[in-house]
């Protein structure tokens, strides 16, 4: 368990951080940088509530270890949006009725945005599959699927102008 | 007001935060100088603790107390209907499941009390494992408890039951098995404790299903006063029933009282399989009597809930169970029994339904054969003895409004593109 320093860029931020040969990236996102939007279900890469994006990609963070990360770029829900500015996945996640416990919803909503970034205008099996990864307990998946086709509607309007005007 | 509101969509009031990682589930929430615990369980399923040794354990660094039974005898044990289960097994006691409490263990940081754990030497002396409640029920069986195996007997009694069965035209008789189930919320039990030198109070982070019920039962098993624990509700990752029972709350309370700092209990997934409540797995042995112009005349039910190592909410979810005998389904003659049995399977309690869904397994199933048996239509079955108003449940409750189980079933028929000849 032997300690070292390692440096990524969090949410547009670099960090350095001392951590552990041994500490999962899960741990030092929550424990040390006290981002605690990322959360652990199952600790084992099966339930997705861990979800980052790391250098582009859907991540299991708790599958990766600290050192792994280090020169990473790396988003997590509070990379997304905040009170002052909500990313348009997660207007619809709360208009269309997609969050219950909570406890899902950034690991979906970080699913979702990835799906939407490689193909904006999913249909309903392409959606299942960009969410396989997450699992829910509360919603039966019907409401988040919804809020992503809601979601993807509004940045494509957005996208030929019409959102931008409106603002 | 109203007009504001009905019929309208309203956010909900926790979604942003929910869905910008602000809110604040047990695991997020963290103080200075925390200490973190991991508990020491059972070795075997049933057995007495005949030696612990957790001086390797005390040596390591960073390993600031473990504390077990021996370190706390005033304390009681707690449940939600029977107090039955131990907060920590001392020696010459018996765990009674791989989730029981040994010990706890306090340190610096979660590798180091999972290290620790890790270290605790244990003797035990086995016991024959009862893992199937039909031989809990055996003479021979070893007991569980000091008293029967069988924690409760329930019975059920509408009409005569015997002339029920003598105005059938065909009988089915049938067992029915259903599984152990976990409840899976997304988040695992997790907690966070703070004892306060001045007043007394212990302060308890803890998502939790029974705020009142749980406070007085931690009160009870420490011998302190109700004031005197303070539970606060961050949000809940999920329940669905598991969270109705204690499970980090009187081990974050004692180890907050030793160190006078703040500790917290984050257990693994694993960990919430073996040791928190789950849904009870049922024998269900079933008669229907139905004439042969598919009228149902007799129902007489055999229930077997296996509750486990401990009662929880088992004798509540097993009888409960029992009385939903008939389903949504009229039956003037209906007699049952329902016993809640102790094995040493990890225990059961509340979850979704609250006994009711297993029936439902075996009362649907009858329907199904009997139709078959009968060679009508398994809709219109359902349909012609389906509950109406002023229909009575088998516990003679009689219905006066708000049922619609005729609507359901049309409606479940349509969806399921339902047609003449499907299975």
């Amino acid at each position: 368990m032997s300690k070292l320093n390692i440096e990524l860029t969090i949410n547009g931020k670099k960090r350095k951080v001392e951590t552990t040969t041994s500490t999962r990236l899960l741990d030092l996102i929550r424990d040390d940088l006290h981002l605690t939007g990322t959360k652990e279900g199952c600790g084992k890469g099966e339930c997705g509530a861990c979800t980052v994006i790391m250098n582009g990609e859907l991540a299991a963070s708790c599958l990766i270890l600290a050192p792994q990360a280090d020169g990473a770029a790396i988003t997590t829900i509070e990379g997304i949006g905040d009170d002052k500015y909500l990313d348009p996945i997660q207007e619809a996640f709360i208009e269309t009725g997609a969050v219950q416990c909570g406890f899902c919803t950034p690991g979906m909503i970080l699913a979702a945005k990835k799906l939407l970034e490689e193909n904006p205008h999913p249909d309903e099996e392409e959606i299942k599959r960009g969410i396989s990864g997450n699992l829910c307990r509360c919603t039966g998946y019907q409401k988040i699927i919804d809020a992503i086709k809601l979601a993807a509607n509004r940045l494509s309007s957005s996208d030929s102008g019409r959102g931008k005007k409106d603002a | 007001m109203l007009k504001s509101y009905v019929g309208k969509n309203v956010c909900k009031v926790d979604a942003q935060d929910k869905v910008t990682g602000q809110a604040l589930y047990p695991d997020d929430i963290y103080f200075e100088d925390m200490l973190y615990l991991k508990i020491k369980r059972a070795t075997h399923p049933h057995a007495y603790l005949r030696r612990i040794d957790t001086g390797k354990a005390e040596k390591l660094t960073g390993v600031v107390k473990i504390i077990t039974a021996a370190d706390i005898p005033q304390v009681k044990n707690f449940g939600l209907i029977i107090k039955d289960q131990p907060v920590l097994v001392g020696v010459g006691q018996k765990m009674r499941y791989m989730g029981d409490a040994l010990a706890i263990v306090i340190a610096e940081s979660k590798e180091v009390a999972s290290q620790a754990v890790k270290l605790i030497e244990v003797e035990v002396e086995e016991l024959e494992v009862i893992s199937d409640p039909l031989r809990a029920m055996e003479k021979d069986a070893p007991l569980i408890h000091q008293d029967s195996n069988v924690l409760a007997t329930h019975y059920l009694k509408k009409g005569d039951i015997k002339k029920g069965f003598t105005q059938a035209d065909i009988i089915a008789e049938n067992e029915y098995r259903t599984s152990t189930l976990d409840h899976v919320p997304l988040q695992v039990e997790a907690g966070v404790g703070i004892y306060d030198k001045k007043s007394g109070v212990i302060k308890l982070w803890v998502a939790t299903q029974w705020l009142h019920d749980t406070q007085a039962d931690i009160a009870q098993s420490l011998g302190l006063s109700k004031e005197k624990i303070r539970i606060i509700q961050p949000v809940i990752g999920g329940a669905f029933g598991k969270k109705e029972d204690i499970s980090v709350h009187l081990h974050l309370a004692l180890a907050a009282m030793e160190t006078k700092r703040p500790v917290k209990l984050t257990y693994s997934r694993e960990e919430s399989m073996i040791a928190q409540s789950k849904r009870h797995p049922f024998i269900i042995r079933m008669k229907t009597g139905v004439t042969n112009k598919g009228y149902l005349t007799a129902c007489q039910v055999e229930v077997i809930g296996d509750t486990g190592a401990y009662a929880s909410s088992g004798p509540a979810v097993v009888h409960k169970g029992m009385y939903h005998c008939t389903g949504p389904y009229n039956v003037d003659n209906v007699s049952g029994v329902a016993y809640t049995v102790y094995t040493n399977n990890t225990y059961c309690g509340a979850m979704r339904g609250f006994g009711t869904t297993q029936m439902a397994f075996a009362y649907e199933s009858q329907m199904d054969i009997l139709a078959h048996q009968l060679g009508i239509n398994p809709v219109q079955f359902r349909l012609q003895n389906a509950y109406d108003i002023g229909s009575s449940t088998p516990n003679s409750q009689r219905l006066t409004h708000s049922v619609g189980v005729k609507e359901t079933i049309k409606g479940a028929a349509v969806m399921a593109a339902w047609k003449e000849g499907s299975p």
